[in-house]
């Protein structure tokens, strides 16, 4: 029968315009009310790192193996950013559409997943933020490098499936129990403060084994990644481009799989 | 793995020995905290309620279908079931051809958003593409009688305004099985009998309904067939009029 072997593509396309359609939703809506409207986006960014690179910059810019110090900041909040975004908004998604959910065959995938195109949406933008900081320091040394573009492609695909991994986890851990908003709200803060954003590992002169322990942050790995391509201009070796996929790969089978044998059981709890 | 089951032909819905269970616990439970309390103290228990209980009947093309029952018999469930919304327990549900589930007006709704943005939002969550929908805006606009409002936002519609919206993009569908809950009696009288209309024009081109209902009356002129559900199991089947006549029996005996 024709009808059932095209099934699952149309399903998946159906899905994917949902997919879409909240995307674009949730992007304006973020901005509907604001006079400044998408402005916000690139602004908001840029005036962290600027309140951060004030506090930080005598502190922490010394050791940074010459890169600017609001450059070496902004990029690493940016890629923070798409992953903090992304997460702590997949969170209650399952639980805040649960109407769709038990009223229409919305696929459940959708809500975590538009969260994470969300905000890498949003990661454009802050893009467009560094670029912007990375042309006002040239003077003081900045240097672009063709390596930037390595940015879409490999780095994004490995951090989004990083973050939908997680996304996945999350969502359907909410439904289930609520604190979980709580707990990882501090999970994030330590994670934040764990990761290499502000300062840098090897400023920081730690024993061989705290260092080891830092680096099994995957995070660093995505910051020190980024970071290589957009400020130092280096092309990252084949292990590093195996750690990130690994972690992206590896969470979003772990998420995904959670998700895909537990979404039966979670819809009766909605 | 169930063995895939081919449906002859002239039958659009095979629900075989279904049966549905909620499992869920029996305090409520929703953080990590009471939960570990109560897993060590031994006190996590669960509480069975099988919503549906081995329910079979079949709906043949051109056929429609009624659910008839008290409050809490199943009927809502057995709908998400047929949509795919849930799954079942035990037993097995095969469909054939394209089913629309119409179980609330205007699902996902954005308050924020204009009336037409929320036009083409709601029609891909129905399923439909952006091209499909720039194709039916103009009949769905004008089904609604609310041309002079599309760019005003939702949260400033009336209710009526809001389910007159939400039933036109809904009904602007041509499926092969419209699953529909409750959602008849909408809007005004002049709206409600344009609704029977295009619901009759839906019938006559060959869709087949699955409807929950509490009208008798309603149940009556649509559907041709009943299932009458009494907690959760098939209490009588068959033509419409001795499915109702068993209903109404049964309300006026207790």
């Amino acid at each position: 029968m024709k009808l059932t072997s095209n099934a699952g593509a149309v399903e998946f396309r159906k899905s994917l315009n949902v997919l879409g359609s909240i995307v674009k939703r949730n992007v304006k809506n973020q901005y509907r009310n604001s006079f400044l409207g998408v402005v916000w986006t690139v602004l908001n960014p840029l005036l962290n790192m600027i309140v951060m690179a004030l506090v930080f910059s005598n502190l922490f810019g010394r050791s940074l193996q010459g890169a600017d110090y609001p450059v070496y900041l902004l990029s690493g909040n940016t890629v923070f950013n798409l992953m903090r975004m992304a997460t702590t908004n997949a969170l209650p998604c399952i639980v805040n559409n649960s109407d769709l959910l038990t009223k229409t065959r919305i696929r459940q995938y959708v809500f975590p997943m538009s969260n994470v195109f969300g905000a890498t949406v949003n990661f454009f933008f802050s893009l467009v933020a560094l670029i912007l900081v990375m042309l006002i320091r040239i003077p003081n040394g900045v240097t672009f490098h063709w390596t930037m573009f390595m940015t879409v492609f490999p780095f994004l695909p490995a951090l989004m499936l990083f973050s939908g991994g997680i996304s996945l986890l999350l969502c359907i851990m909410y439904v289930y129990f609520r604190d979980i908003k709580h707990i990882y709200t501090v999970v994030l803060t330590l994670w934040m403060y764990a990761t290499p954003l502000f300062y840098s590992l090897e400023a920081l002169h730690l024993s061989e084994t705290m260092m080891t322990i830092m680096q099994i942050n995957p995070m660093y790995h995505f910051v020190t990644y980024f970071r290589d391509i957009t400020i130092y201009g280096t092309v990252p070796s084949f292990a590093s481009h195996a750690i990130i996929y690994g972690w992206g790969i590896g969470f979003f089978l772990i998420g995904g799989l959670i998700f895909h044998f537990g979404k039966n059981k979670m819809m009766i709890r909605l | 793995m169930k063995d895939k089951i081919i449906l002859p032909d002239d039958v659009l819905i095979d629900v075989r020995n279904v049966s549905m269970r909620f499992n869920l616990p029996a305090e409520k439970i929703d953080s990590l905290k009471e939960y570990f309390v109560k897993l060590l103290k031994g006190k996590l228990k669960y509480k069975d309620f099988w919503a549906l209980n081995d329910v079979s009947f079949q709906v043949k093309r051109g056929e429609s279908l009624a659910l008839i029952g008290r409050n809490g018999a199943g009927k809502s469930t057995l709908l998400k079931l047929i949509s795919g919304i849930f799954e079942p327990t035990k037993g097995q549900i095969v469909t054939r051809g394209t089913i629309a589930p119409l179980l609330k007006l205007g699902a996902g709704f954005d308050y924020n958003a204009t009336g037409k943005e929320n036009v083409f939002l709601n029609g891909a969550i129905l399923g439909f593409s952006r091209k499909e929908m720039e194709r039916k805006y103009d009949s769905i606009v004008e089904f609604s009688e609310l041309k002079d409002f599309m760019n005003v936002p939702l949260k400033n519609y009336s209710s009526g305004m809001l389910t007159r919206l939400g039933f036109s993009i809904a009904v602007d569908v041509h499926p092969d099985i419209l699953l529909i809950d409750e959602i008849l009696a909408v809007g005004d009288i002049m709206f409600q009998k344009k609704c029977a209309a295009k619901i009759a024009e839906l019938q006559k081109s060959g869709t087949t309904f699955i409807l929950v209902t509490h009208s008798i009356n309603k149940a009556k002129e649509l559907c041709s067939k009943g299932v009458y559900l009494k907690k959760g199991t098939v209490a009588f089947q068959g033509d419409i009029n001795e499915v109702t006549k068993a209903y109404l029996s049964d309300c006026n005996n207790q």
